[in-house]
C-alpha cells in the first residue's frame, strides 16, 4: 500500500529526494566533516528552518486542505518547545547542582538537591518551589510524551468546544487567536511556573553530552529535523491523498454538503486540528533546542499569523508550497532583519532594511493574496504541467 | 513699690501700639512664683490668665517655657527667654522678642517645669494655636492634631470649636474632635457616643481611628486571661496552622524551639569525627532519616539539644490557648467600634462597587469606541479588518501631530477629532478600493491581506515616529476628577470618553436608521443582490461603510490617546479586545456591540477586582470566559435569528 | 401500509414569522411524490426540518420501522440513517473529480478512522461506475466537477445521492435551469430511483411535475393545502386561488 501511495504521488518522491540531497550536502559542508563551508550557526538556522517547514505543512493541512484558518498553531509549537525545554533545563541544572553540592562535608539529601535545583531555575521569578507542572521534568521519556500529549489534548478540548458549537470561518480564526493570546499572557506571568517572561534558556546544552561540540550537536539536530520533516511530509501527504483528503477538501469547500452526505464534519475537523497540533508540538520540540531559548513572546498571536503568511506565500493546498513558503520567507526575513541585505541609498533617504523589511513583507503579502492566490507553489503548475 | 517700678520699665520697653494693652511681662510678674517654680496644680492659673489675655506674644513664651528656655534675672526678677552661649546666656525680651543683654549663667534662675507641667503648657499651646486669629495657623494646628492624635488635644480642641469663626474649619474641628473623643474621652459613654457618631463617615482616617481602637494582639497562655478583652480564640489547625501556633509558643518561650533540618545539618557538620558523626558514616547521611539517627545520637550524648517530637509539639499546642485580644480593655467600646466599622465598611463596599461600576463603564465606552467601527464593517460587509487597530493608531498620531502645530490643547483636540476621522476615512476608502473589493467572498484571505497592511502600517509608524511613546496632552479642563465621596472618584477624561461614546452611539443609530445612507447600508447588509437590483450601488455603499467604520476608529484613537500613550503598537493592544467585543456582542448590530463592550468592560474590571495584583491573569481569565461564552451563544448576545442568520 | 417518514403537527417560527404551521405529511417506501407550492409556502424549511438543519418548535418527525425520532439528531446522523438531500443550487465539490465526488458519497463507513484507512477496492469502483453510467457521466469520471455543465452537475449531485443509497431522497428543484432533453433524462433518473426508495421532489415547474406522473402535495403558508394526483389538485378551487392570486398558472 505504501508503495502504491508513493508511486501515485510522485511529488512526495521528488520532495524526499530533494530533502535527502540537501541534508547530505549540508552535513558534508558543515564544520563536523572539517570542510566548514557552512558555519555551525548557519546549520542551526537551517535546522530551525526545517522545523518551521514542518509546522508550515501542518498549517497547510489544517488551513489549505481543511479550511480552518487556525491562528493558534504556533502556540502548540511553543508548548512542544516548553515541554522539551523543561527536561533540558532540569537535567542540566541537576548536573550543575550536584557538582556544586558534592564539595560539602555531608552528602546532600534528595530534598536538598531538588531545593537547590528549584532555587537555580526559579530564582529569577522569586521562587524556589517546583510547580506541579514540573512533576515529570526529571524524565526525558515523560517529557517527550508531554510534547505530544499536551498540544494534542489542548487542541482536542479547544477544538471540541469550538467545532461542536459550529464556530467557523473568521470567528474560528479569532477564537484561536484569543486562545493563543490567553496562553501567552498566562505564560508571561511569573507565577505560571514557567519562569514568566524569562522563559527557559540554555536549551542548546544537551545534558549528558557536555563533551560534544556544538558543531556536532547542531548537525545531529539538523538531521533529526530533516527526518522529522520527511516523515511529516509523507504522513500528511498520505492523509490528504485518498478519501480523507476528499472529505476534508469537501469540508473546506462546502461544509454543509459534506454533512448531508452523512459525514460527521466536527469529528473530521477535530481529527485534523489535533494531529496537526501534535505535529506542531513535535516541530517545536526540535526547534527550541536549536534556538537555545524559549519565552512567551514566541507564542504571541503574531507568530501564528506569520505562519499563515508563509503558507499563503508558498501556496496553500499543496504541501511543498508550505515548505517553500516557510523556508523562503523565514530565510529572507532573517537575511533582511539580520542586516544581511545592503542598505539602499536613494540620495535623499537611505532605506535601511531592518526598518523597511516588515513594510515590504506586509505589502508583498497583500500582493500575493490579491494577484497570486496560489502562491509560489502555483508557479510549479506552469512549469510541471502545461496549462490546459 | 517694685511693681510700680516694673510697670514703668515695661512701659518703657513697650512699643507704642501696645501702650494700652497689658504686657506679658507684667502678667507674668503677677504670677512670678508660679512661673519660676510651676507645679501641676498651680500652673493652671497662669495658663488661664495667659489664654484670657489674648496676647499674641504669649504663644512664643509658652513654647519657650515648655522647652525650658525661660529664666528669671536674679537682679530685677524679670523673666526672659534665654539662649545659652557657652557660660553666658543671651536674654531676649518676652514682649518685643529683642535681645536685651548677655549675662553670666549665675545671674539668672531657670524655670524648670516638670513633665506634667509641660504637658499642661502644651495643651495651652494647642488652645492658643486653635484660637489664633490667623486662619492659616488655626488650620495648621488642626492638621497637626490630625497627624498625631493625642488624648491631651481633645479638651483644647473641643474648647475651640464654639469660638471658631470659619464654618468650614469648625466642621473639620468638630469631626476631628469626634475622632479624638472616640479614642480619648474620659467616660465609656462619651466614647461610645463619639464612636457611634463616626459611623456615617467613609473617610480613610475615620476607618483608621476605628481600626486603632480595635487594634489587637495575638497571645498565647495556658488559660484564657480573665482581664483581657478577647476578640477571638484561635484553634491550631483551623484558624492558624499548627506550625504557626508552635512558632508562637516558641516566641513566648512556652516551648522549646524546633530542631530544623538546616540546624541538624549544621550540627552534624560541626561534629564530624573522622568519617563518622554520632556513630553514622558521613557518606550515608544523604537521607533525612539517617541524619536524624546521627543527630539523636549526638543529642543522647548531650552535645546538642534533643529534637522536639511531633507528640511533644501537639502536647504543647493542646496545653495552651491561642487568642486574639483587643488592646482596649472595655468590651462595650470595642463592640461599638466593631459595629461602627462594619457599618462603614458595608457602605464603603457599596461605594467601591459603584466606583468599580463607573470604572467598568468608562472601559466599556473605550471598547465600544474601538469596536464599533469594526462591528460596522464586519456586520455590513462580512469583512474582518485586521488593520482596524492601526486605524486607531493613525487617529492617535493625527492628534499628536496636530498638537505639534496647535499649542492650544482644547483647540488642537477640536481640530484633531474631525481630522482623524477624515484621514482614517480616506485610508479606509483607499484600502477598500485597492484590496478588500477584490477579496469579497474570500473572508479568510481578507483577514490575512488586512493583516499584511496592519504590519506594514505599524512598521511605517515606527519608522516615522520612533519606538518611544508620544504624549497626547488633554486640555486642562479635562484634568482632575469628579469626586463623589471618599471612595468614588472618576477622572474627567473618562467621563469625556463616555460622553463621546454616547454621542457616537447616537450618531451611528441616527445614520443607520434615519438617513438614506443608513437605509441603503441596511439594504445591502440584508440582501446585496436585491439592493443592487433596486438601484443601490453596493460598491459605493461598501466603500462608504468601510470609510465610516475606519473614520470612527480614528476618532477612537484620539480618545484613547488622551488617556494612554501613543505608540505604534497601541492598535495591536486593542484589536483582540475589539474582536471579542464584536463576537460577544453579535455581528451586525449596534446594540450588540454595546452589549459586548459592556460585558467585556465589566468583566475585565470585575476580574481585576477579584485578583487586583495581576492584570495579566485577569486578561487570561477574561479570554477563557469569552471562549466559553461563545460555546453557549455562538452568535453573540444579540443574535440575528431565522434564515438571515443561516449563512 | 407502514410509513417511512411521518411528519406530524410540526411548526416553526422565525422572528415571529410562522414558516411551518402544524404541518403533517407522510411518505411510504418506494413512492415518488412531488411537493408544489408558491414561494414562502415552507417547502425548503420542511426539508431543513427533516434533514436536521432546522429544529422545529413543536411536532414530531418519526422515521423508519423502528419509529425513531429525527428531532435532535445531527445532520450527518440523519444522512447515515438513509435520508439524502439535493439542494436547489447544484452543490458538488468543484475542485474534485467526478469519481472523487461519487466516492465520497458512496455508502461506506463514515468515521474519520475508517476514511483514513479506506482502500480503493474493485467493488467500490464498480459501484461508482454503475452510478456514473446511470447518470450519464461514465465518460467524465476523471474530469474535475467544476468543469461540468450545469445539467451535468445536477446529475452528479443526484448520482451522489444515489451513491449514498438512501431510503428517502429529498430533491429540491432538480430541473431548474435545464434544457428540455436534460429534463427528460432527469425525470427518467428520478422515476428509476423511486422504484426502490421514496423520492420527494420539490418543484415549481408544473410541466416537470406532470411528467413525473405521481402523487402531488400542495403546500401553502406552512401547511398542506391539498393532496392527490396532479389533475385532482389543479382542479381544487383553493389551489387555483392561491396560485392565481400570486400570478402563477
Amino acid at each position: 500500500m505504501r508503495r502504491s501511495f508513493l508511486i501515485e504521488n510522485p511529488s512526495v518522491m521528488w520532495f524526499l529526494a530533494g530533502l535527502g540531497l540537501f541534508t547530505v550536502v549540508v552535513t558534508l559542508m558543515s564544520e563536523v566533516t572539517g570542510v566548514g563551508l557552512i558555519s555551525t550557526s548557519f546549520v542551526k538556522t537551517l535546522g530551525k528552518t526545517l522545523c518551521l517547514c514542518l509546522i508550515a505543512i501542518a498549517m497547510d493541512v489544517v488551513w489549505g486542505y481543511c479550511g480552518i484558518l487556525s491562528l493558534g498553531h504556533f502556540a502548540f509549537f511553543g508548548i512542544g518547545g516548553y515541554a522539551i525545554g523543561m527536561w533540558l533545563m532540569y537535567a542540566r541544572t541537576e548536573i550543575v547542582v550536584l557538582e556544586s553540592l558534592s564539595g560539602q562535608a555531608i552528602p546532600p539529601t534528595s530534598q536538598e538537591i531538588s531545593d537547590a535545583i528549584g532555587n537555580q531555575i526559579f530564582g529569577v521569578v522569586g521562587s524556589s518551589e517546583f510547580p506541579l507542572i514540573w512533576a515529570f521534568a526529571d524524565s526525558l521519556f515523560l517529557q517527550l510524551v508531554m510534547v505530544i500529549l499536551i498540544p494534542g489534548l489542548l487542541a482536542l478540548v479547544f477544538g471540541w468546544l469550538a467545532f461542536r458549537s459550529r464556530v467557523t470561518g473568521v470567528y474560528l480564526s479569532i477564537l484561536t487567536q484569543a486562545m493563543t493570546l490567553a496562553l501567552s499572557l498566562y505564560l508571561f506571568q511569573n507565577d505560571s511556573g514557567l519562569r514568566g517572561n524569562n522563559g527557559l534558556s540554555g536549551l542548546q546544552n544537551i545534558p549528558g553530552y557536555e563533551g560534544v561540540s556544538q558543531a556536532t550537536i547542531s548537525i545531529i539536530f539538523f538531521i533529526a529535523s530533516a527526518i522529522a520533516l520527511g516523515a511529516g511530509y509523507v504522513f500528511f501527504a498520505w492523509v490528504v491523498s485518498g478519501k480523507m483528503g476528499s472529505v476534508i477538501k469537501g469540508i473546506r469547500d462546502n461544509e454543509a454538503r459534506v454533512r448531508f452526505l452523512g459525514y460527521h464534519v466536527e469529528s473530521y475537523k477535530l481529527f485534523i486540528f489535533t494531529i496537526t497540533a501534535v505535529v506542531s508540538g513535535i516541530a517545536g520540540a526540535l526547534y527550541y533546542p536549536q534556538a537555545g531559548i524559549i519565552n512567551p513572546g514566541e507564542i504571541a498571536p503574531i507568530a501564528s499569523i506569520y505562519l499563515a503568511v508563509w503558507v499563503a506565500i508558498g501556496g496553500r493546498g499543496r504541501l511543498y508550497g508550505a515548505v517553500i513558503g516557510a523556508a523562503f520567507v523565514s530565510l529572507v526575513s532573517s537575511w533582511f532583519t539580520g542586516g544581511g541585505a545592503p542598505n539602499v541609498d536613494l540620495g535623499f533617504y537611505t532605506i535601511q532594511w531592518t526598518d523597511w523589511w516588515l513594510i515590504v513583507l506586509g505589502l508583498s503579502f497583500v500582493a500575493v493574496t490579491l494577484f497570486f492566490p496560489k502562491g509560489i507553489g502555483g508557479l510549479f503548475d506552469y512549469l510541471v504541467r502545461k496549462p490546459s | 513699690m517694685l511693681r510700680i517700678f516694673l510697670l514703668a520699665l515695661a512701659m518703657c520697653l513697650m512699643t507704642p501700639a501696645m501702650v494700652t494693652a497689658q504686657s506679658l511681662q507684667s502678667l507674668l510678674q503677677t504670677h512670678a512664683e508660679e512661673v519660676l517654680k510651676p507645679g501641676r496644680r498651680t500652673v493652671g492659673v497662669v495658663l488661664d490668665d495667659l489664654v484670657d489675655s489674648g496676647l499674641p506674644q504669649a504663644l512664643p513664651f509658652l513654647e519657650a517655657w515648655r522647652d525650658r528656655a525661660i529664666v528669671q534675672r536674679t537682679s530685677d526678677g524679670l523673666f526672659f527667654r534665654a539662649e545659652e552661649t557657652g557660660d553666658e546666656v543671651a536674654l531676649f525680651d518676652l514682649d518685643s522678642g529683642e535681645a536685651v543683654a548677655t549675662v553670666p549663667e549665675d545671674d539668672v534662675t531657670e524655670s524648670r517645669p516638670n513633665g506634667g507641667v509641660r504637658r499642661a503648657i502644651g495643651d495651652a499651646l494647642v488652645q492658643f494655636q486653635l484660637s489664633d486669629p490667623d486662619i492659616e495657623r488655626r488650620r495648621a494646628a488642626v492638621e497637626a492634631i490630625a497627624r498625631s492624635m493625642d488624648a491631651s488635644q481633645l479638651a483644647p480642641l473641643q474648647a475651640s470649636i464654639e469660638g471658631e469663626p470659619d464654618t468650614d474649619l469648625q466642621q473639620i474641628k468638630t469631626r476631628l474632635a469626634g475622632m479624638l473623643g472616640a479614642q480619648f474621652s474620659e467616660t465609656t459613654e462619651d466614647r461610645i457616643a463619639a464612636i457611634e457618631a463616626l459611623s456615617g463617615d467613609l473617610s480613610v482616617d475615620v476607618r483608621a481611628v476605628l481600626n486603632r481602637i480595635l487594634s489587637t494582639d495575638t497571645g498565647v497562655a495556658s488559660a484564657v486571661p480573665e482581664d483581657a478583652n478577647i476578640a477571638a480564640i484561635l484553634i491550631p489547625g483551623v484558624d492558624l496552622t499548627e506550625a504557626e501556633a508552635y512558632d508562637q509558643l516558641v516566641a513566648a518561650e512556652l516551648a522549646p524551639p524546633l530542631i530544623t533540618a538546616a540546624y541538624i545539618r549544621a550540627e552534624l557538620e560541626a561534629n564530624i569525627e573522622g568519617a563518622f558523626v554520632g556513630g553514622q558514616p558521613v557518606a550515608k547521611l544523604n537521607t533525612d532519616a539517617n541524619r536524624e539517627i546521627a543527630y539523636d545520637a549526638l543529642a543522647d550524648a548531650g552535645i546538642v539539644p534533643p529534637r522536639v517530637t511531633p507528640t511533644q509539639q501537639s502536647e504543647a499546642l493542646d496545653a495552651h490557648v491561642f487568642f486574639v485580644s483587643y488592646a482596649e480593655p472595655d468590651t462595650a467600646i470595642t463592640d461599638a467600634a466593631r459595629s461602627a466599622l462594619d457599618a462603614i465598611e458595608t457602605r464603603v463596599g457599596f461605594s467601591q462597587a459603584a466606583d468599580l461600576g463607573l470604572d467598568a463603564l468608562s472601559l466599556a465606552s473605550i471598547y465600544f469606541l474601538a469596536a464599533i467601527g469594526l462591528a460596522i464593517t464586519f456586520g455590513v460587509m462580512g469583512v474582518i479588518n485586521m488593520a482596524h487597530g492601526e486605524f486607531i493608531m493613525m487617529g492617535a498620531y493625527t492628534g499628536f501631530v496636530v498638537q505639534q502645530f496647535v499649542p492650544d490643547y482644547t483647540l488642537s483636540i477640536l481640530i484633531a477629532l474631525p481630522l482623524a476621522f477624515a484621514i482614517t476615512f480616506g485610508a479606509g476608502v483607499a484600502m477598500e478600493r485597492l484590496v478588500i473589493r477584490h477579496l469579497y467572498h474570500r473572508p479568510l484571505e481578507t483577514l490575512l491581506a488586512t493583516f499584511g497592511i496592519s504590519i506594514a502600517l505599524q512598521q511605517l509608524a515606527k519608522n516615522i515616529f520612533g519606538t518611544q511613546a508620544r504624549p497626547l496632552t488633554s486640555p486642562e479642563w479635562l484634568d482632575g476628577a469628579w469626586v463623589l465621596n471618599d471612595v468614588i472618584a472618576i477622572s474627567y477624561i473618562r467621563i469625556a470618553i463616555f460622553v463621546l461614546a454616547l454621542i457616537f452611539l447616537a450618531l451611528i443609530l441616527f445614520v443607520l436608521k434615519r438617513t438614506r445612507l443608513g437605509l441603503e447600508v441596511r439594504a445591502v447588509t440584508q440582501n446585496p443582490g436585491m439592493a443592487a437590483s433596486m438601484g443601490i450601488n453596493p460598491d459605493r455603499i461598501n466603500m462608504l461603510t468601510f470609510g465610516f467604520g475606519s473614520g470612527i476608529a480614528g476618532i477612537a484613537g484620539v480618545a484613547i490617546g488622551l488617556y494612554a500613550k501613543v505608540t505604534s503598537e497601541m492598535g495591536a493592544d486593542y484589536i483582540v479586545q475589539s474582536f471579542m467585543t464584536v463576537v460577544v456582542g453579535g455581528v451586525g448590530n449596534v446594540w450588540g456591540t454595546l452589549a459586548g463592550a459592556s460585558l467585556i468592560g465589566f468583566l475585565q474590571k470585575g476580574i481585576e477586582w477579584l485578583n487586583p495584583s495581576n492584570t495579566l491573569a485577569a486578561q487570561t481569565y477574561m479570554i477563557l470566559f469569552i471562549i466559553l461564552f461563545i460555546q453557549f451563544r455562538p452568535k453573540g448576545i444579540v443574535a440575528l435569528k431565522g434564515r438571515a442568520a443561516a449563512d | 401500509m407502514s410509513m417511512l417518514l411521518e411528519v406530524s403537527g410540526v411548526s416553526v417560527t422565525f422572528d415571529g414569522f410562522r414558516a411551518i404551521n402544524n404541518l403533517s405529511i407522510n411518505f411510504a417506501e418506494a413512492e415518488l411524490r412531488a411537493i408544489i407550492g408558491p414561494n414562502g409556502a415552507g417547502k425548503t424549511t420542511f426539508m431543513d426540518i427533516v434533514t436536521g438543519k432546522t429544529k422545529p418548535d413543536e411536532g414530531t418527525v418519526i422515521w423508519g420501522e423502528r419509529n425513531i425520532s429525527l428531532l435532535g439528531m445531527s445532520e450527518s446522523k440523519i444522512a447515515t440513517e438513509g435520508i439524502g438531500r439535493k439542494f436547489q443550487k447544484p452543490t458538488v465539490f468543484e475542485a474534485q473529480t467526478v469519481r472523487q465526488n461519487l466516492a465520497m458519497a458512496l455508502k461506506n463507513p463514515r468515521s474519520p478512522f475508517d476514511v483514513l484507512m479506506h482502500k480503493k477496492t474493485k467493488h467500490n469502483a464498480e459501484r461508482i461506475e454503475a452510478i456514473a453510467d446511470n447518470i450519464g457521466l461514465l465518460d467524465n469520471l476523471t474530469r474535475v466537477a467544476g468543469e461540468l455543465s450545469h445539467g451535468q452537475k445536477q446529475w452528479l449531485e443526484i448520482g451522489m445521492l444515489l451513491a449514498q443509497e438512501p431510503r428517502l431522497l429529498l430533491v429540491d428543484e432538480p430541473a431548474a435551469g435545464m434544457t428540455v432533453e436534460e429534463r427528460e433524462k432527469t425525470t427518467d433518473i428520478l422515476k428509476e430511483a423511486a422504484k426502490t426508495r421514496a423520492v420527494v421532489v420539490v418543484e415549481h415547474d408544473m410541466e416537470f411535475v406532470r411528467r413525473l406522473d405521481c402523487k402531488v402535495t400542495v403546500l401553502h403558508e406552512g401547511s398542506v393545502l391539498a393532496e392527490g394526483s396532479l389533475d385532482h389538485v389543479t382542479s381544487n378551487q383553493t389551489v387555483i386561488d392561491v396560485y392565481l392570486g400570486r400570478g402563477h398558472a
